[in-house]
């Protein structure tokens, strides 16, 4: 078994495209093209945030403020349109950024002119910033006109806030900070791990059995004196450890650069996250992935000697792929909880019971059954594969 | 020595619908199953070649996979030197060497780790397996290429890493399907070299092929199999006075023709 084993490693390490998908992709490309989103979207604000705006003023001489406040600012250069044209055509045609129509009742003092609505037409499609540029200037406009009608009135400060926002739901936390984020995060994390596990296991998978076939090289490989279930045992592990070792590195890879990226601004939050889920919680999350695991490569393999071809192989996992999608969107359907029926759904278990340890809110006797049920269903299933790998219609189709 | 008799083998179909006319046709096929071997005897003594002839589809790599246990027959026996195949197939496995055309290997090892794997899977160890890694890369002539990586061999390189693969265990018989089948002149005669250096060591060899003229070359006997039965089993010579002019081509017709009348 070993022996398989070790010859299987061996050929999977100097394989450079496994190795690719295996190492490199989470632990630089991922990386990379996050950074690089983030670098352009970072860009794309910058460059909204200073383009110089071009902007037309419709009733400027009611609002003298506003439009002085406007023509002051860096960022924006006024232009003047004849009479009577289309706005949105001019706006359409690059003229003018921006058109400000301001009421003809605006006036400073609101108790006597009432609310003015100060019409703002602009091409809002894709990101711009001139929504948010100009209502800064507005805003301050409000502020003022709020201060000058308290002063008439003749309200205290105190009056004046109350008067505003008069009353003030405040939303009182008595979950721990843990538990909250916990349920936020903790449905994608076992989402994400799934997944990397059966992408880590599905290549090697593919070469292992149906790679034999293709190859010409399985009849040598059945007819030599090994048990059969030696065979299967030892390309088992092989997948297995190709599944564990994906998702180790890439949620590894992941912690490691949040950390890495986030220095200076929420490393404490990303600290507090990382200490407050124990040593315990990590290691339990990786003992109940083991069984997942096995679960995995045992109908990866199954699937993988089934098939005739390389190409038969990859439409099978491709369809399996879709399938393990739906245990872990369940886990993530709201109200679907570690309770009653739902703790007994294959894999959608393990997935609540990594989310509880996540939270912090683990029944740690209950984790002893999932992992007994699942480790019992992924035993089942590499029983099912030896049965699989003795059956002459499997092997020589 | 080898030794099969009675050996039947049947394949259930799936859906007999699908098959070709002339699969319909074939009367091996009974309902669900389709009778690939129904009675095929043959016997080799030891030192002596074998060749297997038939059509396409007469039941030759059937016959051969079971021989090679690779599959377990409905019924009948096979012996190699006084043990039975079939009950004791882990022991019988140390006993074969196999190979056919269309063996491969691992591409990502070398031609060495290749070797080295099936010995060890034979329980060599590591000191039997180099030194008979030695004595074949000698033998087949193979020291230039055997460190490298077989993805890259040309098909002679290949076919000689399946030989010294086939027989790095000292098999007691060597079972051979098509071994020839779409290798060039130079790969095809590493392979007529082998197994004339295998009679040579008194090896018994069994193996099937479409060309007649190694059959002349090589064999001390021959055995035909058509439908699934065995309609020829004897020496060479008496498979040449089958036909009047001594020619092979006339006497392998006039052993299939001879069932049909």
């Amino acid at each position: 078994m070993w022996l398989v084993f070790l010859k299987e490693v061996k050929e999977l390490v100097r394989d450079r495209k496994t190795l690719f998908f295996m190492i490199a992709l989470p632990i630089l490309v991922m990386p990379a093209f996050a950074g690089m989103a983030i670098y352009f979207a970072k860009n794309a604000a910058d460059e909204a945030q200073n383009k110089v705006l071009k902007f037309a003023l419709v009733g400027a001489d009611y609002a003298p403020k506003i439009a002085t406040e406007l023509r002051n600012t860096d960022g924006f250069s006024e232009i003047t349109l004849p009479a009577d044209v289309d706005f949105a055509e001019q706006i359409r045609a690059e003229n003018v950024d921006f058109i400000l129509e301001i009421p003809d009742h605006y006036s400073d003092n609101v108790l006597q002119s009432g609310q003015a609505i100060i019409k703002l037409h602009m091409h809002d499609a894709g990101l711009n910033l001139v929504f948010q540029r100009v209502d800064d200037i507005v805003k301050a406009q409000v502020k003022a006109q709020q201060k000058t009608a308290f002063d008439t009135i003749g309200l205290q400060p105190e009056q004046q806030t109350a008067l505003l926002n008069p009353i003030v739901l405040e939303k009182v936390n008595t979950a721990d900070q843990r538990e909250s984020w916990g349920a936020q995060i903790g449905g994608i994390i076992p989402y994400f791990i799934f997944i990397l596990c059966l992408q880590g296991a599905m290549f090697p998978a593919t070469d292992l059995g149906a790679g034999e076939k293709e190859r010409g090289t399985l009849e040598t490989l059945l007819i030599s004196p090994t048990e059969r279930y030696k065979l299967v045992l030892g390309k088992f592990l092989t997948i297995a450890l190709a599944g564990l070792t994906s998702a180790l590195i890439t949620v590894s890879s992941m912690a490691i650069w949040s950390i890495v990226l986030s220095q200076g601004m929420a490393i404490q939050f990303v600290i507090d996250i990382m200490s407050s889920i124990g040593i315990l919680d990590f290691v339990l999350m990786f003992l109940m992935l083991i069984p997942v695991v096995g679960i995995f490569a045992s109908v990866l393999l199954s699937l993988s000697i089934y098939a005739k071809s390389f190409k038969e192989a990859q439409s099978y996992m491709g369809s399996l792929m879709m399938l393990i999608f739906v245990p872990i969107i369940f886990s993530i359907l709201p109200g679907v909880e570690l309770k009653g029926g739902w703790a007994w759904v294959p894999l959608t278990n393990v997935a609540l019971a990594i989310k509880e340890l996540v939270k912090g809110t683990m029944d740690y006797f209950q984790l002893f059954a999932i992992f007994g049920s699942t480790a019992i269903i992924a035993l089942a299933l590499l029983g099912f594969c030896v049965h699989w790998f003795n059956r002459e219609k499997v092997l020589f189709r | 020595m080898i030794e099969i008799k009675q050996l039947a083998k049947k394949f259930s179909v799936e859906n007999p619908k699908k098959l070709s006319e002339q699969e319909k046709k074939d009367p091996r096929l009974k309902g669900r199953f389709f009778h690939s071997v129904v009675d095929v005897s043959l016997s080799v003594d030891d030192g002596q070649v074998i060749g297997l002839l038939g059509p396409n589809g007469a039941g030759k790599t059937t016959t051969l996979r079971m021989l090679s246990t690779a599959l377990t027959p409905d019924a009948g026996s096979v012996k190699i030197n006084e043990v039975d195949v079939l009950k004791s197939p882990l022991i019988a496995r140390q006993k074969i060497g196999f190979l056919s055309g269309s063996t491969g290997l691992y591409g990502r090892l070398t031609g060495r780790e290749n070797i080295e794997y099936f010995g060890q899977l034979h329980g060599m160890d590591k000191t039997a397996i180099a030194q008979r890694i030695e004595e074949l890369s000698q033998m087949l002539d193979m020291q230039t290429f055997l460190d490298r990586r077989c993805e890259n061999f040309s098909t002679g390189m290949k076919q000689k890493t399946a030989i010294a693969r086939a027989v790095v265990h000292r098999p007691e018989v060597v079972i051979l399907d098509e071994p020839t089948t779409g290798l060039d002149i130079m790969a095809t005669q590493t392979v007529l070299d082998f197994i004339r250096s295998l009679k040579a060591e008194n090896t018994p060899v069994i193996f099937s092929t479409h060309h007649l003229d190694e059959v002349s070359e090589l064999c001390d006997r021959v055995a035909v199999i058509d439908n699934g039965v065995s309609k020829f089993d004897d020496t060479l010579d008496a498979f040449k006075a089958k036909a009047e002019d001594g020619n092979l081509h006339t006497a392998f017709l006039a052993t299939i023709n001879q069932g049909a009348r």
